[in-house]
């Protein structure tokens, strides 16, 4: 088992369970979730349903790739799935920006606050996809 | 005369030529194996529905999600609101003179206002609509587009479009002028021009005259009604579906297939991005914005000289009872006509239940298309462009009824 299969797998994993739980919880009404440094809040349809959706079925990529990292497809489809997971993860990252650089000229506002924790799901998941399709892009390099 | 080693290419004999032949296919023609590279199966995997569907999924979301990001959160709300309200208006209604007359009226609007919304006035609510919410909505929007045009994606949408364009007489192709719709009607009823045969342009043109709601009015939606943007697309998607099934069945005419040319996916480069974005960006600023302040000024004049208030009066009893929404919502259709964008920005000042705003927006949106849609349309061709009106009426009727009976047997009309 290569460290890129396994990094995959895990991620994959995780990816699943957090965009299935984000869909859960907008589906139920139960928001917010609080599980320490993650946050789901569940009030926002577009966010927890169809990002939850997209966070999901990226998961499902990855793990689908990490079952044989040495198939090219394979290796593609776990990289079509971190893309996707990426993609919500930067876009909610881009949303706090834009959220925090009115902050900066309002005194009111505490910038700090806008960028700590707790965090969605896919900006958690960020570093760990990133660096689950270098492993996957390190290792077909070596094939 | 050409040369070969001191001979002139002429006297060759044709033994020779083969050779000279042979000699040039050497040095520019190279054989071998092709090796299929990630990047091949990354663009099969983005064409194969299986897994075509969910990127499209991911590229949809990131697409409004940074939309709504940068031209909501950041501009709009981050800036340009506390530009307005805080400084322009107080300004205005302090320099000019007399509160009470017709041009304070036209060019300031309300002097009780206290957002440039409410106020309604040519160089309030008119240059806060074009500058502070439509410009960076449709500059974001044409970013975004460029990026998905240039990178090779666009293609592949329209291959996996196709599947459910052509059960409505279309074919993928016509994701392009719907995409665009999203921007500003205006370009994309010039780009239904990629669709072959007569029957599919009209249908094209039609569907978007009527559900496909431009970027100013998608941005002024995720200002002023955020939560119930969703429900409105619902109606609109559906609309697109069931009323293009129908005209597929109604119109005569042939629905080809197409042969589309995937190219490989290419970073965009910056000098081509730069270019169309300000090219796209510069024609919104030439076309729309006129339009805009030109809208409210004569919305205001027709509201001086009694029109709407007639109008409004002798269509009431329609809105009331058909469509179920409040008498008060006939003005603001009545400007969707010139631009749909500050009728929902009016909407949304009206009091009305949920149920009743998205009613009403929904209308705003199959209703008339804007005027600058509409001359677009009569360039186009006027017998394509009446037969749109024409169904476009049917369509308001039929479509707005059946959300008001929806909302009935729902109990939430």
């Amino acid at each position: 088992m290569r460290a890129a299969s396994i990094a995959a797998g895990l991620v994959g994993t995780a990816a699943s369970l957090l965009g299935l739980a984000g869909m859960l919880v907008w589906a139920g009404g139960a928001g917010p979730l609080d599980l320490g440094l993650i946050e789901i809040g569940g009030d926002d349809a577009f966010r927890w349903a169809w990002g939850g959706l997209v966070v999901l079925l990226g998961g499902v990529f990855m793990l689908g790739g990490a079952r044989s990292p040495a198939d090219l497809d394979r290796t593609a489809t776990a990289l079509l799935g971190a893309a996707m997971i990426g993609l919500v993860g930067g876009c909610d990252l881009f949303g706090m920006i834009c959220t925090g650089i009115p902050a900066v000229f309002s005194p009111d506002t505490d910038v700090t606050a806008i960028f700590m924790p707790p965090y969605t799901p896919a900006v958690l998941l960020l570093p760990f996809v990133i660096a689950s399709a270098y492993l996957l892009l390190e290792e077909r390099r070596e094939d | 005369m050409h040369w070969l080693r001191g001979v002139p290419v002429t006297a060759l004999t044709a033994d020779e030529r083969w050779d000279l032949v042979d000699l040039v296919v050497g040095e520019v023609v190279s054989t071998g194996t092709v090796r299929r590279t990630l990047a091949d199966a990354l663009g099969d995997l983005t064409v194969k529905p299986l897994t075509g569907f969910p990127v499209a999924l991911a590229v949809l979301y990131a697409f409004w999600s940074v939309f709504s990001s940068f031209a909501g959160d950041l501009v709009t709300d981050g800036f340009m609101i506390g530009f307005f309200d805080g400084f322009w208006l107080p300004w205005l209604q302090n320099v000019w003179p007399d509160p009470q007359s017709l041009l304070y009226f036209v060019f300031v609007g309300d002097p009780s206002a206290e957002t440039c919304f409410d106020a309604f006035g040519v160089l309030t609510s008119g240059l806060f609509v074009s500058i502070g919410v439509v410009l960076p909505a449709v500059f974001i929007f044409y970013l975004t587009m460029t990026l998905l045009e240039d990178s090779g994606y666009l293609p592949r949408l329209a291959v996996l479009a196709d599947t459910f364009l052509h059960k409505i007489g279309l074919h993928g192709y016509a994701i392009v002028p719907t995409i665009l719709g999203l921007g500003c009607n205006v370009p994309a009823v010039t780009a239904t021009r990629v669709l072959e045969t007569g029957k599919q342009r009209f249908m094209m043109m039609t569907l978007l005259a009527i559900f496909i709601p431009c970027g100013a009015q998608l941005g002024i939606m995720l200002s002023v009604i955020p939560d119930l943007v969703g429900w409105v697309m619902l109606y609109l998607i559906v609309g697109f579906a069931v009323f293009g099934f129908v005209l597929n069945r109604v119109v005569p005419g042939e629905n080809p297939e197409i042969l589309i040319d995937i190219p490989p996916y290419r970073w965009p480069v910056r000098e081509n991005v730069l270019k169309k974005l300000y090219n796209r960006t510069r024609g919104y600023l030439k076309e729309a914005v006129p339009f805009v302040l030109f809208g409210i000024l004569l919305v205001n004049v027709l509201y001086l000289a009694g029109v709407i208030g007639a109008v409004a009066g002798a269509l009431a009893p329609l809105f009331v009872t058909w469509f179920g929404v409040p008498a008060e919502t006939v003005g603001p259709l009545i400007a969707a006509f010139l631009r749909k964008d500050l009728a929902v920005a009016q909407l949304s000042t009206i009091a009305m239940t949920p149920y009743q705003m998205i009613t009403s927006v929904v209308l705003i949106s199959i209703y008339f298309p804007c005027v600058a849609t509409f001359v677009v349309m009569i360039r186009e061709g006027w017998k394509q462009l009446l037969a749109a009106v024409a169904v476009l009426m049917v369509v308001v009727v039929l479509y707005g009824g059946a959300i008001h009976g929806i909302g009935i047997l729902l109990g939430v009309a």
